[in-house]
Parts: structure tokens; sequence; C-alpha cells
């Protein structure tokens, strides 16, 4: 349960005579008690900063407190991992192979030495948290990864850490058992009130655990807000990707509306010089299609006609494909709650209030 | 379609005979000692040494195990190379691990120091043992250890700990990072990791080492050479070297002499040669796919 | 307070710096003059090294070595890449493993046990001449003429070492991409066409390994020829290491043995620091 701060956190990596700027000069803090999340694409730096903050990983510049304590200096680690009580939950959950599920949980606080007495006491209360106690005698390789996971966290837990830190934990997880997961995190990181950092691409993670959200674009922060913030009102149209599905068309401006050939999509800004072309951002599911010109639907706004290209199904929605009708290669992904044949034609409504305004090089324009 | 079968057929006999003739010559000599040992002396004066014996006897074996007049007999050398052989081997091997472990964590923190030793510990492994002939016998002579068992036993690990570190850093990186890393994250230190995780996954790596390292220390001539030449310190194999064919020494006798020194490698071999071929080829880079 | 690696890694550090200050000082006593008419030595700079390469053995035992390591490397590789591509085609994986075992076994072998048994497979009357005369075929003159001898000592390593060939020559035919053969057989190629092109090319690797490997150990084989020859006192089979041995209890010139001790590391050194960087380490540390 501590505060993290950061000044002018600097890594370099050197590959050859390549130098790769993992993370670069971030100054942040994260809240006692706070559920953080990091998204960004792969490679940009969201792994390198949680090493950093576990002491894995030694700053090429820049300090990380904890609470106020210097915990990693310019090339120093100043406190060692072992000794920050953080507990991290890795990617492929770095299971100890050869050791059971009770040996696995029960390792940390058999190398701080409490007695057998007390070891046995929390092993048996986390692993009932952690709905483990059946398979306690199990090896790794016999669990589901569902309870591999399971284990994983517990064996962050048990040693009661003041940070948590979680490097993609459900990537390796059915699509189908993630929710469960999140759900099971949320409430753990709630119940303690554990200052915790999840790392992710995928902004479900984000958005059911975390508080607070960065989305890290080489290797700086592009964003921070609310997730809510980042998905409804995203910085600039990569973050716009990254924080979930999106259509960016570039439109011309006519008047008061962006013009995507026949689709006219008002704009929500009047009187600002914007330019003569801007990139509009709409996401799948802030959009409807509709078979005919029907009244209004509430909060949406009618935008033109369009032709069915693709109709699939994925994950409890449909997910439809669509052009329009006087371009066909411009391309834009609609969510509905009924298939339509390829090559109908439909209208297309879209959510007043959730229309994202792009410049031409991808900035939001407020 | 069928002469295409036969072809096929006389491809795979044609293939399996000139292997066979191969594996005969291999064989050869270790079917010459074999029978040559349970000869009888007349026998071994009187016929060649590919015909097989009329009658078994082990007379030659007697005469080995328990010398003759001046030759020392095998059997306290024997005893000797068992109980110097196995501790010389498992420390150099257990020793040689922890070097290992320790130049795989220091490669990220001073890249240089994992390089140096490497380098180190490969030209130890590589080195001709004479080429340091004369400072090693100065330096044992000097620490007084000379004719002794501790002054074998130095000699032995000068040559073999390094040799044990190198095979032992081309099984290690079979470790993920992530499990060292998890461990330091979970409070354990270098020794606690060592022996609760790195051991238990290289655990067929450590055995590899182990087979080919003792098998090298067993067949060691040279280090006894120099350091045990007192006949009451006489190891096998400077005591087997006694038995090579000359005047007094018919081949049965020579034969079983070289039975008796190869009879617990080969047995070794036999039974666990998948081991020592996976640490015969790590001094290669791995040779995976075996 | 260091970290605990270090600590446990002191015994194999330890070891790794005697042997580094062995070498040192074999270097400076190669400089000095030591030897039983000199027992207390006085440096002489390169003098020791000029005599060294005045001597016959000297250029004998070079000269030997060089026919027993060329002669080891040119028939190991060739031979090894032979019985590898015999043993590939071998379609059962326990034959294969089980004969490739027994082109090994000879490593395990003590080589006091195989100089005993050679020396006899040697012996012009009832040895391997025995055979030879019953299939009608001429004897050779086995460890009597200098060539023979240099034969016979070629054959005992290639008896034991091809084995080490064949290992790395079978490992890196065995590393090709099974997709690769299986489109290849579809394209037609078989056994010959096979070996030659897709195989061998592939095999650089092996040969890399096998000929350093063979190089080295073909360098430092001391025991056979020592043995064979009587404790080092037959010229013919004398190596450069025997004759270090030679220089130290025969002759007892120390400083003559270390310097061709230092002579002999150093050609060692030349060719075992490239292959430790290059091959191992780089299979090793790969990040």
């Amino acid at each position: 349960m501590v505060a993290i701060r950061m000044e002018e956190l600097t890594k370099y990596f050197k590959k050859g005579k390549v130098i790769i700027k993992a993370i670069d000069h971030i100054t942040f803090k994260i809240d006692d008690g706070a559920a953080f999340g990091i998204l960004g694409p792969s490679g940009h730096g969201k792994t390198t900063l949680l090493r950093l903050i576990a002491g894995l990983e030694i700053p090429t510049d820049g300090y990380i407190y904890f609470d106020n304590e210097l915990v990693s200096a310019p090339n120093r680690v100043v406190i060692e991992p072992e000794r920050r009580s953080v507990a991290m939950v890795f990617q492929n959950w770095a299971l100890y192979p050869n050791m059971t599920v009770y040996d696995n949980i029960a390792f940390p606080p058999r190398m701080s030495k409490m007695s057998k007495h007390e070891i046995d006491k929390r092993v048996r209360e986390i692993a009932e948290e952690l709905e483990l106690t059946r398979v306690l005698n199990h090896y790794p390789k016999e669990l589901s990864g569902g309870q591999q996971q399971r284990t994983a966290l517990a064996r962050a837990l048990v040693k009661n850490p003041k940070v948590l830190l979680l490097d993609e934990p459900f990537s390796n997880l059915d699509a189908a058992l993630r929710d469960s997961a999140r759900a099971l995190v949320r409430e753990i990181q709630r119940a303690r009130k554990l200052t915790t950092i999840i790392v992710s691409h995928d902004p479900a993670d984000i958005l059911s655990i975390a508080d607070v959200a960065g989305v890290i674009i080489n290797g700086k922060f592009a964003q921070i807000g609310s997730p809510m913030d980042i998905y409804s009102k995203p910085a600039t149209t990569i973050v716009a990707k990254l924080s979930g599905d999106a259509n960016l068309i570039t439109a011309k401006v006519v008047g008061e509306n962006a013009a995507i050939v026949n689709l006219k999509i008002p704009l929500p800004i009047s009187g600002r010089e914007i330019g003569d072309e801007v990139i509009i951002g709409i996401r799948p599911d802030e959009m409807k299609l509709s078979k005919e010109l029907t009244q209004e639907i509430q909060g949406f706004i009618n935008v033109g006609k369009v032709k069915v290209k693709v109709s699939s199904y994925t994950l409890g929605v449909f997910r439809i494909v669509i052009s329009p009708v006087t371009d066909e290669s411009i391309e834009l992904a609609v969510v509905s709650d009924e298939p339509i044949q390829p090559g109908r034609e439909a209208y297309l409504y879209v959510r007043e209030d959730r229309i994202k305004v792009f410049t031409k090089d991808g900035r939001l324009i407020v | 379609m069928n002469s295409r079968y036969v072809i096929k057929i006389i491809k795979y006999a044609l293939l399996q005979l000139v292997v066979a003739i191969f594996i005969i010559i291999w064989l050869a000599p270790l079917y010459a000692m074999l029978i040559g040992g349970f000869k009888t002396n007349i026998a071994a004066a009187s016929t060649p040494i590919f015909t097989p014996p009329s009658h078994l006897s082990t007379e030659a074996y007697y005469f080995d195990w328990f010398g003759f007049g001046t030759l020392i007999g095998l059997e306290y050398p024997m005893m000797r190379q068992l109980l110097i052989t196995v501790p010389v081997a498992l420390a150099s091997v257990i020793l040689g691990s922890m070097g290992a472990y320790y130049f795989y964590v220091e490669m990220e923190r001073r890249p240089w120091v994992s390089n140096l030793g490497f380098s180190i510990i490969s030209l130890a492994a590589f080195l001709p043992a004479q080429t340091l002939i004369v400072p090693l016998i100065k330096l044992i002579s000097s620490l007084g250890i000379y004719q002794t068992y501790w002054g074998l036993a130095f000699a032995y690990f000068v040559f073999y700990l390094p040799m044990s570190t190198l095979l032992m850093s081309m099984f290690l990186p079979v470790m993920p990072k992530y499990l060292l890393e998890s461990a330091r994250l979970d409070g354990a230190r270098d020794w606690a990791i060592f022996w609760h995780v790195v051991f238990p996954i290289v655990l067929p790596g450590f055995l590899s080492t182990l087979i080919f390292v003792y098998l090298m220390v067993w067949q060691d001539f040279f280090v006894p050479l120099i350091i045990a030449t007192k006949p009451s310190l006489y190891m096998l194999p400077i005591a087997a070297r006694q038995y090579v064919g000359g005047y007094a020494i018919l081949y049965n006798r020579s034969f079983a002499a070289g039975v008796i020194t190869s009879a617990i490698p080969l047995i070794i071999f036999t039974f666990l040669g998948r081991y020592f071929i996976r640490g015969l080829a790590a001094l290669g880079g791995g040779a995976k796919g075996l | 307070m260091p970290r605990q690696a270090l600590i446990m890694a002191i015994p194999t550090l330890f070891l790794s710096g005697i042997l580094v200050f062995l070498l040192l000082w074999n270097l400076v006593i190669s400089l000095q003059n030591w030897s039983l008419f000199n027992p207390i030595p006085k440096f002489v700079g390169v003098e020791t090294y000029a005599y060294l390469f005045a001597q016959d053995f000297f250029h004998a035992s070079l000269q030997h070595t060089l026919i027993f390591t060329l002669g080891l490397i040119a028939i190991g590789d060739l031979l090894g890449l032979l019985l590898a591509a015999l043993l590939y085609f071998i379609p059962s994986n326990i034959q294969r493993s089980i004969y490739l075992s027994i082109f090994i076994y000879p490593l395990a072998v003590p080589p006091t046990a195989s100089a005993l048994i050679w020396l006899w497979l040697f012996n012009p009357q009832i040895g391997i001449d025995w055979v030879l005369t019953s299939l009608h075929l001429p004897t050779i003159p086995w460890l009597v003429t200098p060539t023979a001898t240099y034969i016979a000592l070629i054959i005992v390593e290639v008896w034991a070492y091809t084995g080490l060939a064949t290992l790395f020559y079978l490992a890196s035919f065995l590393s090709v991409n099974r997709s690769i053969i299986e489109a290849a057989r579809l394209d037609g190629a078989t056994g010959k066409g096979l070996l030659f092109r897709i195989l061998l090319p592939n095999s650089m690797s092996g040969f890399i390994v096998a000929t350093a490997l063979l190089f080295l150990f073909s360098f430092r084989i001391f025991d056979i020829p020592f043995i064979m020859s009587g404790s080092a006192t037959s010229p013919t089979l004398m190596t450069l290491v025997t004759y270090i041995y030679y220089l130290y209890a025969y002759a007892e010139s120390f400083s003559a043995a270390a310097a061709l001790a230092t002579l002999v590391a150093v050609i060692a050194a030349a060719v075992i620091i490239p292959y430790a960087l290059l091959g191992l380490k780089r299979w090793v540390f790969r990040r």
C-alpha cells in the first residue's frame, strides 16, 4: 500500500549500434491504493516501466520513490527487488514447474523464514480465497489456464505485498475466462486497497480494472486519464486505436459537416478554424444500422446510405463491415444486434455525442 | 511398381550391410579384449587374438588382480580409483554448476565478467594438460601435497572443475529467465534460487555433465602419472600400464587388465550412455535433436 | 555484501584464476634456463626457445603432431560424415541410437586400455596381420616402419574419435526442419539427392564443430602415443605433448618443457578462444 512516484524516469536499451528509448523521461505519480492501467502497443515500453518499478531493470536516468523512499536512481537499484515488497504476475505466470501448487504459493513465505504453522495457515487462506484448495497437491502442468493464473496470483498475494504488478495477466487465457479473471483481480484489488499496476494491450483489461490509465507511445505517456475518458475522448488517433476498436476516416469539411463521400457527419464544433480536412473517429458500438429510414433513434443521427460488405459474428455481437454507397473502397465496422445480408443497403446512424474529430495529423480537436 | 519396391529393399539391405561392416570393425577391439581376457596362458601364447577361447579361464584376471613380484596388482589401485573419482567428479560438477549459475546471472549486470570467465573455462577444458606440467608440479610441491591424495584431487580440480562449469553453462540456458526473476521477487537469495528453482530444472543437464566428467576423470592417465608416482599411490590407469604386452606379459593378461580398467566405464556407458552423449554434445554447442 | 552467487562461484573463479596463474608462470619459466644442470634458474630471454627449436626431437614431434592432427581431421571428418549419412537413413530410431553409441563407446574406454589392446592388435603374428593373412592379403609392418607406425596411430585415433564427428554431423542433419525434408521428398529428392542438395549444405555448423573438436582432441592426445611408444621413449610416436613430458621427466630441462608448453598453449588457444566465443557462447548467451 504505497504511493509510487517517478521523476524523469528514463531507460535506454542498446542493441548493437541502435539505441532504443524504451522509457523517455516520464514523471508521474500513482496514488496509494490506486489501480493504474498502462495501455500501449507492444514494444513501446509498457513492460519496461513495470520492470523498472519492480527493480528488475536499472534506470538509465531518473528516480523512483515508494512513499518518498528512494528505490531506484540513475544507474543503480537502491533497494533490491527482493526487498521492495513488490509482487509481480508475469505474462506466462512463471510458476515453478517442479513444485506443487501448495509449494509454489508457499515459496515466498518460506523464503522469509516464517514458522511452518504460519505458512500453512496463510497458504490455505489464500488458496481458499482463490478457489485453489482442491488443486493444492497438483503440479502446474496439470492445471487449466485459469487455475494456473489464480495460482500465480495467489503466490503474488501470499506475501502481503505493498505493490502488485500485472504484466498482460490475461493474454494466455481463453476469451471466455477473461471476464471472470478480470472481475477477480478487481475484487481483490479493491478489497485490499492494493496499489496495483496492470499492463495490457487489451483495452478491456484496463477498462475493467483500472481507476486511472496511461497510454504509452514511444516511451512517453500520450494520454493519462480515467479509462472511460481515454475511450471516449482519445487524445490522438493512435490512442483511439489502442483503446478499442475505432473507425478513422479522412473527411472533407463542408460547411458545418464533415463529408465522407455521400455521408454527412455533423461537426460538433462550430466557429473554429479546423482546416479543410479532418479525420473522423467513431467506434463500431457508437453506430447503428437501420434498413429503413425510420424516425429518429434517440441520440443518434442519420448520416447517409451505406452498403453491407461482410457480416460476421464474434463474442455475442454481429460485426458488419459497410461502405458508403458511392465509394466501395472506404470501409467502416459497425456493431449490430441482427445480421444484414451482404449487398443490402442500409442507413447509418451515428451517436451524436461520440463523434470524435481529429486534425489531419491525428490530434483530437476538443 | 514391383521392381521399384525391390530396388528399395535392395537399397535398404545394402545400407544395413555397410553399416554392419563398420559396426563390426568398431566393435572388434572390444570383442578381442573381452574374449582375450578369458583365455588361458597357453592359449594366449599360441592362438591369434581374434579366435574365441576353447576353454574359459580366469587365470589372467587372477594374475592381474593380485600382481606378481614387482608387478603391482590391480586390487588396490581399483579401490583407490573408486574412492577418489566419485567425490572428485561429484564435487567438480556441483561446484561447476554454481559457477555456471554465476556466469548466467552476471551476464546481465557485467557481461565482461561472464565473457572473460567463459573464455578461461573453455581454455581450461580444451588445453592439453601437459602444458601446465612444470608450474603445476612446482605449485603442488610447494604446497606440500605432492604424492598425496590431496595433491591428486587438487590437480583433478584444476582440469575438471572448469570443464564442469563449461558443460553446465551449456545446459543452464534451458532455465527461463522469468523464473529466476519471479524467485527473486519472492524474496529468495541466490543459494535458495539455485537449489530450489534452478537445480531441479537443469537436473538432466547435471546428470549428463556428471556422467561425462566422471568418465573423463576415471580415464585420466596424465594427472596420476605426474602426481601419484609412488606404487602405494598408483591409480588404476597407471597400474594397468604395467600390463602392456612385453616379454613376461601375454595378451590374455593385457586384455584382462584392459577389462578391469574399462569395466566400470563401459557399464556406465551401456546404461547411462544417453547422458554421456549429451554431455559430449554439449562440448559442441548442444547438438540438439539427439 | 557481495551477491551470494558470487560466493557460490568462488571455487570456479579460484581455479580459473589458478589456471591463468599457471599459464603465466609457465611463460616466466620458459624465459629462464631451469634444468637439471641449472637448478637455480636465471632469466635468459628467448635462449631456451632457441635451444628448443634446434632440437631434432622438436622438429620430429612437430612433424608427427601435424601428421596425426591433419590425418585425424581429414579422415575423421569424411568418415564421420559418411557414417552420419548412413545413420541418418536408418529408419528405426532405436537402431540409430544404438549404432551411434557403438561409434562413440571408444571415448568411454580408458585410453590405457585402448593402448593395451591396440598394441596387441598391431602384433605382426597374432593381431590384425593374422586376419589379413587369413584373407590372403599382404601384411602391414605396424610399428616397425615409421610410415606404418603413423598409420597405426591414426587408425587408433580414427577409431576413437570418429564417433565425435559422426555425432555432430548427425545432429546437424537431424536439425534440418522436417518440413524442408518433406517438401524435398515431394519434389522427388531421395537418398543421394537429399544428402547432397539438402543435408550437406545445411551441415556447416556440424562441420565447424566436428573439425574444431577433432583438432583439439587430436592435439591433446597423450596417453596412447605415450604408452604405445613405451612411455615416450620411442621417437617415432613423439608428439608435441609427449615431448613436453619427455623434456620434463627424462631430459629434466624444465624451462625447455615450459617453452614448448607455452607454444602448444598458444596454438591451442588460437583455436579454442574463437571457438568458445563464437561457437559456444553465441548459443549459450543469446538474448
